[in-house]
Parts: C-alpha cells; structure tokens; sequence
C-alpha cells in the first residue's frame, strides 16, 4: 500500500502544487456595521469580498473558500453549508456538489460555477442570518462571536485537511491516519505538528473584523486556545480591521505570522484585500509583507475582564487578576495567596507607634485632643 | 525471547494499540501496578475480529481505528490543581548499556531523540518553566545544559551528544545530588521536578543512596523514572518515596511507543498534592507591549542600542526581551501569551459522550465540520449494531453535554487534543440564556 500512494503522491507533487484553503470569517456584529454605515455599508463590503474569493478561486482549479460569520449572538457557517436547502442527504463532502440544480436567474447561466455558488449561498446564508436576529438579541448585545467562528473554522480545516491528505495519499496521510490508528497515548504533537512542505493543504484564515477590543474580552481564553491551536499547525491568521482596535487579533496576527491591516479608509476595502490578502503562504515567502511591527500584548483578567496591562497572577494556576482577589483566595484554583509586598504602606508603622507613645501619656481614655502640642 | 517477541509486536500494532503480547521484562510484567497494564498480557488480537457482511474486516478494523483514537480522549478532566510554574532537571543514562539495540535504532539515539521531543512538548506545555540537563556517564554526573527557559540551549546540547559513545557505569546517586543541587536555589512557588531516563540495571554509587532519598524528600523534590530495561528495585523506592507514595511515577518501557508515551507524560505540569507543600504566592507582572521607535534608543537591561523593544508598563523602561525583570523598578514583564498557553490545564474542555441510536435522529451532520452521520437506521436493528465494539459511538456521533450539538469523532479528537475549544459552545450567545432553552437553539444553528 505505500508503495503506491508513494508514486502516486510523487506524481502529484511533480506535476501540480497544493491548493489552498481560504477561510473567511466575517464580522457581521450589526452595532459595528452600522457605525460604518456612511464609509462601507455591509452590502458593498459583501461584494467586495466575493470579489476577493472569486480571485482566490481563480487561483488555482482546486483552491478551496470557506466563510463563516461571526454575529453578535452566535456564529453561523454561510458557505459550504451541509443542510442547505435539505439537499444534505448526498453530499460527499465537495463542496461544489452541494449546489441548487433549479432555480439559477437566467441572467447568471454564463458564470463560472464555482463562483456562482459561493455567491447565492453567501448572501442566502446572510440574509436569513440577518433575518433570524431578532430586535431582543440586538440590544445591549454589541460583542462578537469570535471564538466560535475560529473554533468552527478550524473545525472544517481540519477535516479538509484530512480529507485532502487521504484523496492524494502521501506523507501527510501516514501522519493524520496512520498515526491516529496506532493509537499512540501522546502522539498529538506528532500528529498535528504541521511540517511547512508544500504537499499539504495550505490553509489560512481571514478575519474581516469590525468590533473592538473591549467586547471581546469575556472571550479571551477560548480566542487564545483557537490562536495556539493555528500556531501549532502553521496556519497564519490574517486581520482586516475595518474600525475599531482589538488586542487578541494582534496578538494572533504577531502569534501566526499573519498579516494585521488597519484600514484607514474603509471604502477601499476590496484594494486592501487583493493587495495584502491574496498571497498564499508559498508566495508570502517571497514577499515583504504588511503587517505591524508594534504589537499590543495585553491580558484580560479574570476577574472583571477587563484589559490591563499590569495584573496580578496567582503562581499555581496562572490566572490574572487586576487587583488582588477578595481574601487573597485565587477565584480559579481556590489557593489562598500570599501578596506579598503589595499595599504594604512602610512609612504607616513606626509614625503609628509614635503616636500610641504619646496619647498614652497624655490621656488614657482617648479623648479627643483639638489641638495637640507639637512634640518635643 | 526479546527478539522474536518485539517483531510480533510490530506486526500487531498496526492495527491495535491496546493489545500488544509482549513481556521483555518479566519481573515489569508480574509487578506492573504502574502504567501500563495485565491485560496486555492475555489478550488475543485476532479473535476481536469478525467479518462484517460483505466478507471483510474493514468495518471491524475501522471500529477498532475509531476506538483507539477515542480512548486517548477519555482522560480525566477534573481541573486540579497543577503546578505549572515548573522546575525539571531531565537526567539521561549515558552508560554502556544505552548501547542495547533492543529499542531501535539503540537506546542511547532513541533517547536522545525522544529527550529533544519532550524538551520541545515540554516549553510547550509550560512555557514559563525552566529545564536542566545531565547525563551519567562513567560513574559521574555530567552537566549537558544549564537550568534556563530557552528550548534551543537544550536542544543544541542534546543534539552534541550524538555523535558520542555511552560508556562506563552509571551512578544514580551523583545524577540525584547533582539535580538537587541545580534545584536547590529555585523559588518555592513553583515545582521541583527530577526525570531520569534509566537504562541500566544497576546504579554504581560512591556512598548511601537512602541518604540522597531522603534528603531529596526534605527538599521536596519529586523524581520520576523511566527504566529500559527492566524494573529495579531502588528506582521503585526512589520515586514511591519522593512521591508521596504513588507508585504511578516509575515506568518500564515496553517498546518505542511506550517508552515515548512515559516520556511525554511528564510534559503535563504535576498535580500538587497538599495545598502546604508549595507556598503561593500573588505576583505582580506587567504585560508590556511592543513598540518600534524611529531612532535607536538603549536598552534598560543591557545598555545596547536597539529599535525595537519592550516598554515597562510600570515605568516605561526599555527591556530588549521577555520574559525579564524590569532593570529599574523590579516588576517581572513577561508575554501574555506566554501564561494563554496553559489555561487549557486550568479549564479543561469535558470529553464528550456517546450517542445511541435512540438521540442519533436530532442531527444529520457533524455540527463542527459539516461531515455527515449515517442515517438512522431501523429500529430493530439497533441491537445488531450496539456493543459491535466497546469504546466507539455506534452512531458515530459525540455530544457535548454542554450544548448538546453532535460532532464526528475527528472533530471530537480535535477539539479536546488541539484547540481545546468546542465549536457548539463557542458558537452562541453565553451559556446562561442557552440553558434556558437548549433545544431551540438547536435547531437555529443548523437552520441558519
């Protein structure tokens, strides 16, 4: 059996190179959209962005495009989708066979499939998005689900990459699969560790984002989680901020070697994309890429979440507080802390002893002296 | 009788990790209350098979692939307490019996191999820790590396070993003083750890080791064993002792993957065991950001001109690398990211359930990936199918019991090995309104 995936994967990697996989996350949080109303209304940004998945497909024949959208009270998969429109029954995993057979406006016959159908389902999977957000889960609600959307789209990386390594056999067949059947108790260092050839499905994230910083905080823990679990397997996670700030996608782009692109003009958003987003990992290395040199690597702690800069951390479990916790007890592992130094005022305890020295000779029952002689 | 049993193993584990039929060590094999386990020795692979209903193995062999991914899963999630601030001296045989061929290609490139692997699965797991190296070569302990924080020091001193020859005997109780002695300056707060990797079946010793025990116990120091060849006597008493009892810390390995398997467990930081034994302590760290100045400027800890750098976020002095001590007003700086790494320690992602048959309808397809499920089939064939093979689903759906979404058993290995994360739970709103209304939230995620 190696032998001939050997040759055959020989074969491949001779004639054809990887393809990739572009994974969109969009930020459809509607407080955010909506600040940006005047500059990029959502619908044009859409477009834009179909536009830049269109290049991507045009790339190469086998590229590959996922999106999923990030809203403000869940995060939802707009392309592929496996229930869509109920046709999941015979779907086997490609995502260009689970397309509409009927229902194609005239107009669009001449369009390159695959185009196509990322087109009508993106703005379908949108609209009845937008659709399902009701007015209660809009109010007093302006945070993202970022973490869900990077968890769901390493979700499907993963399964696309599995996929891709047992379709062209090879190396990477005998790392996921072969691996993972023999069982081995702590192989997953071995099994996930991504070795940067080119034989495998190259895979990478974009995250249009358009909330802040602030929003995203509750989220810290499992937003860092999905950032190790890109860095571990060599996939770079590119930012495209359209307004606000956020700390953790710095943090993530400086982590994963990805690029970070604060628009200043958020009109020009398709120019950014094609510009700076395009390039895949193998042209990125010949590339000066755009990206931040000065990073913004704060913490949010656990107790408030807020975002700090100098935090208190318990020594067994590592969390961070902004102030010393009530007790001095950690509210993560229970231990009770020592502070150490902290708070302690040391000009307070001999000035104290001094004055007990003299209000015991000058009256014992502590009354109150209004105007007390300067001592000697 | 090591020989002719090792290639039989090799043969079988293509297919079955758990069930492997080899005993090099006997004296390993009657006393192992340790890991690994008796019902290794009896169990017969071929019997497990049973032709599905177009005359092959494949659905048995695919169970059993599914059942040896999922029981690596099934580890206890119960958060305790760890120690992550750790101290580990690593303490690598180095003697003539390293140059067994038994594990191949011999012992002494397996374990240097593997030495280099848990050193980086090591500053992985615990970023802030710090590693120490010695080797035991001809009745001495060597240094091979410093106490530091910085993987390719270690790396890059193991590497050197390489092209030298093990020799001599080794002495346990020179490699233990010395690890004491290395461990002997570091922080209460954190863990004091010793591994010795341990080929040999005897320890050549200048003097009484009960001595090195027991001073080893009054500095709490915890050594953890791992033999390769055989169980020996003082090395059980070792880590039984200076582990509080737990007998668990002293391994013999079996073949390559066990021994890679005892060698990586020490990556996970240790369970601390009484809150009393380490003191701790709250500690007061900034958490600077970086920033590129347009005029080379000199840096508080080195005095060397540099561009780019770290500012203190307490004073605002210039540090050229973290983690570090602020030169000036003392506060540790040190990257958040740096602490991100191990929270998954500290909240454990719950493994997953099993779906029967009878809760399979709800859902079509994985949640995470989008890989559909088999269909339901017919009730009275449910029976046929259940308990085909112990430790799979037979729907091949796992649950969160958290949001109840249902996901393949790739995206279950995944979730809890890499990203920690589950999609379902991340996916909506806070968990609060969730439970209030389980189901139909349900429905809204697979509809939108």
């Amino acid at each position: 059996m190696n032998t001939v995936d050997a040759s055959e994967h020989y074969e491949l990697g001779a004639t054809d190179l990887a393809p990739s996989l572009l994974t969109i996350i969009l930020d459809t949080n509607p407080h955010a959209w909506a600040a940006l109303e005047d500059s990029l209304p959502l619908s044009k940004a859409v477009a834009n962005i179909l536009v830049f998945i269109n290049a991507h497909l045009a790339c190469n024949y086998a590229n590959e495009v996922a999106v999923v959208a990030s809203h403000s009270q869940k995060a939802a998969w707009l392309y592929p989708l496996s229930s869509y429109k109920g046709e999941s029954a015979d779907r086997d995993g490609d995502v260009s066979m689970n397309a509409p057979n009927g229902g194609t406006p005239a107009t669009q016959t001449n369009k390159y499939r695959p185009f196509r159908l990322v087109e009508e389902q993106v703005n379908r999977n949108l609209k009845d998005l937008l659709d399902s957000t009701s007015s209660e889960d809009l109010r007093g609600n302006t945070s993202t689900m970022l973490a869900g959307a990077l968890t769901l789209a390493l979700s499907n990386i993963n399964r696309r990459t599995i996929a891709w390594a047992e379709e062209h056999g090879g190396a990477d067949l005998k790392d996921t699969a072969g691996e993972g059947g023999t069982g081995s108790g702590t192989a997953p260092s071995n099994r996930y560790a991504a070795d940067d050839n080119d034989e495998r499905l190259q895979s990478r994230i974009l995250i249009v984002s358009v909330s802040g910083s602030g929003d995203s905080a509750h989220q810290y823990i499992p937003v860092m989680n999905s950032i190790f679990a890109c860095q571990r397997l060599h996939i770079p996670i590119d930012v495209c901020k359209l307004s606000g700030d956020a700390v953790f996608l710095q943090q993530a782009c400086d982590a994963t070697k990805g690029v970070y692109m604060a628009l200043s003009e958020p009109r020009g958003l398709l120019q950014y994309l094609m510009m700076a987003f395009l390039p895949d990992q193998r042209s990125r290395r010949h590339l000066v890429l755009p990206t931040r040199v000065d990073v913004d690597f704060r913490a949010a702690c656990f107790c408030h979440r807020r975002v700090v800069d100098v935090g208190f951390v318990c020594s067994i479990c590592l969390s961070i507080f902004c102030e010393p916790p009530p007790g001095n007890i950690c509210l993560t592992c229970g231990t009770s802390l020592d502070p150490g130094d902290y708070g302690v005022k040391p000009a307070l305890l001999p000035r104290k002893k001094k004055k007990k020295k003299r209000v015991n000779g000058a009256s014992a029952a502590g009354t109150p002296m209004s105007t007390p002689t300067p001592g000697p | 009788m090591a020989d002719s049993d090792e290639e039989y193993v090799g043969d079988v584990t293509e297919d079955e990790d758990d069930l492997q039929v080899a005993g090099r060590d006997k004296i390993g094999m009657r006393k192992r209350k340790q890991r690994g386990g008796q019902e290794w020795e009896l169990s017969r692979t071929w019997e497990t098979l049973v032709e599905g209903a177009d005359g092959t193995i494949n659905s048995t062999v695919e169970g059993l692939l599914e059942a040896g991914k999922r029981k690596r899963l099934l580890k206890d999630t119960t958060p305790l307490q760890r120690g992550i601030i750790r101290h580990l001296i690593l303490v690598l045989d180095l003697s003539q019996s390293m140059s067994e061929k038994d594990l191949r290609p011999t012992r002494y490139l397996l374990t240097l191999r593997y030495a280099q692997e848990f050193v980086r699965e090591f500053f992985e797991q615990n970023p802030i820790s710090q590693l120490g190296v010695l080797g035991l070569r001809d009745g001495l302990a060597i240094r091979i590396s410093d106490m530091s924080g910085n993987p390719t020091e270690h790396l890059t001193a193991i590497q050197a070993l390489r092209p030298q020859d093990p020799k001599g005997l080794p002495s346990l109780q020179n490699g233990l003083e010395m690890a004491r002695g290395a461990l002997f300056h570091t922080p209460s707060h954190g863990t004091r750890e010793v591994l010795v990797i341990f080929g040999s079946l005897l320890s050549s010793d200048p003097g009484d080791i009960h001595q090195t025990i027991s001073t080893l116990i009054s500095d709490k120091v915890r050594v953890r064993i791992v033999g390769l060849a055989a169980q020996v006597a003082i090395c059980r008493e070792l880590c039984t002792k200076t582990n509080g009892g737990d007998e668990t810390a002293y391994g013999v390995a079996l073949n390559e993957q066990h021994f890679r398997e005892l060698m990586m467990d020490v990556t996970t930081p240790p369970a601390s065991y009484s809150q009393k034994q380490t003191a701790s302590s709250l500690l007061m760290m900034g958490f600077p950001s970086r920033t590129v100045e347009s005029n080379p400027s000199l840096c508080a800890c080195h005095s060397k001109p540099s561009r780019g750098g770290y500012l203190c976020s307490r004073c605002g002095s210039k540090v050229c690398s973290l983690p570090a001590e602020c030169p000036s007003c003392g506060l540790t700086l040190i990257l958040s990211t740096h602490l991100a790494r191990s929270y998954h320690h500290l909240f454990p992602l719950i493994n997953w359930v099993e779906v029967p048959w009878r809760r399979a309808s709800q859902s079509t397809a994985c949640f995470a990936c989008g890989l559909p499920f088999p269909a339901v089939p017919p009730e009275d064939q449910w029976q046929v199918t259940e308990n085909q093979t112990k430790g799979m689903s037979v729907s091949s759906r796992y649950e969160c019991t958290v949001c109840k979404n249902h996901f393949c058993i790739d995206c279950d290995l995944f979730s809890h090995e890499v990203v920690h994360n589950c999609p379902g739970c991340q996916s909506r709103t806070n968990h609060r309104e969730l439970d209030a209304q389980p189901a139909n939230s349900d429905g809204m995620d697979m509809a939108a």
